[in-house]
């Protein structure tokens, strides 16, 4: 999103072909939704209309969502429709702390760090930039809706893509908190520990290099495109930066945790049982599940230590999987990054990450 | 305008979970804090920019436009519509009916003895994960003979009829990661309805094996019963 609030142009100036960013930003509302049309239409009469436009969205969101769960009650029972919503609102709302943290120091990093500054302290070449970044992830206690949008931020702001990526997928695996509650999780097999910090950070710089080859300078353009100089006020900066973000990842969040609650409905935990023998099928299982299920960083390792008819290495897949690559994620990264982004992010992920955790939990547990 | 007004609805109905208690049902305690400076958070953002768009838009009103961004954006609310329409409990009978329940782990060979139970002034109150930890693995047998007060939710197993199985949830982050932890109580000859709380004084009922297999459910015998009108605030436990 190009930042437009500090449009100066006047309000009889609109059909001029003067402000192409305001051209459009006009255009995506308009395609973004029915209402837009309206909205724009109010503008021209001055705010006060304008700024009530908003108002039959509020309205017609919930109408449209009360006609979606009412059709859902005929498919579960009231009881699981219940279930659903409680499970949708506690990812949720667990997450938002996280989210939190993560747009204050996006915010931050877009208000107060000059792009210099980050050029500057990011090593020049990839071979140092990546493996800084990975180390980098230990500092951030958090799970990993928080990382999306501060590797977003760091990206726009001039940081190598490769290294913001490693980042991401450092940030919500090996910080302190993670590997504490991982500890406590599997109190007689301590060198879980110790494999899941070695798989999930060599994981983080696998996909760094992998990135940092691949040089792809059109992927994240509409992230760094509009570098200009905001001559706003940095608290003001900060203020819409963060709202911006949270607003923005925060709705793809949602749509996540929407996915994640049906599919812990869906799949019936106790036929997990049938594979868990077959060493190839369990790991498969144990990353899909990892994938759907969509557990939070700092909680996966219980669930990982509640199913103990699978085999130490799966469950490592499970922990590894997990943070790196899920259906949340893909939604947050398919809105911060971009569709085509998270298309081929996902599968490579998903595949490095099981290959390495398998590799890693042969070698050590 | 319109983002400013979404940031604050969602800043205060976090908000309000968290004054309520509700936030209880759907996440951990120790969210408490991190739940309320997120929200105190987005009320601010949402406050800051209400006031500099009403003084923007003093000077020039085309400069309050602020792109909303896209429209997903708008789903930030949903959880509050569904909290409003399905209103939510915590997981009860239907989630136990759905996932394993947790087995607790053998305690590590170096972990200190396991203290034993004094019930001469009275039942000894245990968490669920306490107590099936006990059954499964203290070897010194200091669940024998002990009176032990259990708390729970019904959950009906239609394979027993003289009881149900005493239920809380073992939840570490939110309640998407809950575990069921279960205890078979006998020797009841009224039913109870699913969900109901209750508190129960019971004893240890070993196997008639005399083999003890964590993958069976650890059984009780109730000695009394007694509904609780209200659910605790906390309805889970974080026994890690």
């Amino acid at each position: 999103m190009p930042s437009i609030a500090s449009s100066p142009t006047p309000p009889g100036d609109r059909s001029g072909p003067g402000n192409p960013a305001d051209t459009a930003t006009d255009d995506h509302q308009r395609h973004g939704h029915q209402h837009a049309d309206h909205q724009h239409g109010d503008h021209r009469h001055g705010h006060a209309v304008g700024r009530r436009a908003w108002g039959p969205l509020l309205i017609v969101v919930p109408t449209v969502v009360a006609a979606l769960l009412g059709n859902r009650v005929g498919w579960f029972t009231d009881a699981d429709l219940r279930l659903w919503s409680t499970l949708f609102v506690s990812i949720s709302l667990q997450a938002l702390p996280f989210l939190a943290l993560g747009v204050v120091i996006s915010g931050g990093i877009a208000a107060y760090v000059s792009p210099d500054f980050v050029r500057r302290i990011v090593p020049k070449r990839q071979v140092f930039a990546v493996p800084a970044a990975g180390a980098a992830g230990l500092a951030l206690p958090g799970c990993e809706c928080g990382s999306v949008p501060i590797a977003g931020r760091l990206i726009s702001h001039g940081t190598p893509p490769a290294a913001a990526l490693t980042f991401l997928l450092a940030a919500p695996a090996i910080n302190p908190v993670v590997l504490i509650s991982t500890a406590v999780a599997f109190p007689n097999d301590q060198m879980m520990v110790v494999a899941r910090f070695g798989a999930s950070f060599l994981v983080a710089i696998a996909i760094g290099t992998w990135w940092a080859r691949r040089n792809d300078v059109q992927m994240f353009k509409r992230l760094t495109d509009h570098q200009h100089e905001d001559p706003r006020p940095r608290w003001q900066q900060f203020v819409d930066v963060a709202s911006r973000d949270l607003v923005h990842a925060g709705g793809y969040l949602v749509v996540g945790a929407m996915a994640a609650a049906t599919l812990q409905l869906v799949i019936p935990r106790s036929a997990l049982d049938a594979v868990a023998d077959n060493e190839l099928l369990a790991v498969l299982l144990l990353a899909c599940l990892a994938v759907l299920l969509s557990i939070c960083s700092e909680a996966d390792a219980f669930v990982a230590a509640g199913l103990p008819q699978f085999s130490l290495t799966s469950r490592l897949v499970f922990l590894v999987v997990g943070p790196v690559i899920d259906i949340k994620l893909v939604a947050m990264h398919a809105g911060v990054f971009g569709r085509r982004f998270a298309m081929i992010f996902a599968p490579v992920t998903l595949a490095t990450a099981i290959v390495i955790a398998v590799v890693v939990g042969q070698v050590l547990l | 305008m319109g983002r400013a007004a979404l940031l604050c609805i969602v800043g205060a109905v976090a908000l309000r979970l968290v004054i309520t208690g509700e936030f209880g049902n759907f996440v951990q305690q120790h969210m408490r804090i991190p739940i309320t400076l997120a929200a105190v958070l987005l009320i601010g953002l949402g406050a800051v920019e209400v006031v500099g768009d009403l003084r923007d838009g003093a000077v020039d009103p085309e400069s309050s436009r602020r792109p909303v961004g896209p429209t997903v954006g708008w789903l930030l609310g949903l959880p509050i519509i569904v909290l409003l329409l399905v209103a939510p409990a915590a997981l009860g009978a239907a989630a136990a009916d759905r996932i394993d329940p947790l087995v607790p782990a053998e305690p590590a060979t170096n972990a200190a003895a396991v203290e034993p139970l004094d019930d001469s002034d009275g039942p000894v109150p245990l968490e669920l994960y306490e107590f099936i930890s006990r059954a499964l693995w203290d070897g010194s047998g200091s669940l024998l003979d002990a009176e032990v007060e259990l708390e729970g939710l019904v959950v009906n197993d239609p394979d027993v009829d003289d009881g149900f199985r005493l239920t809380k949830f073992a939840v570490s982050c939110c309640a998407a990661d809950g575990l069921p932890l279960q205890v078979m109580l006998r020797g009841l000859d009224t039913t109870y309805e699913n969900d109901e709380w209750v508190r129960v004084v019971v004893q240890w009922r070993p196997p008639d094996d005399g083999v003890i297999d964590p993958e069976d459910f650890v059984e009780a015998d109730v000695i009394s019963i007694e509904v609780v009108d209200d659910p605790p605030d906390d309805p889970y436990e974080t026994p890690f």
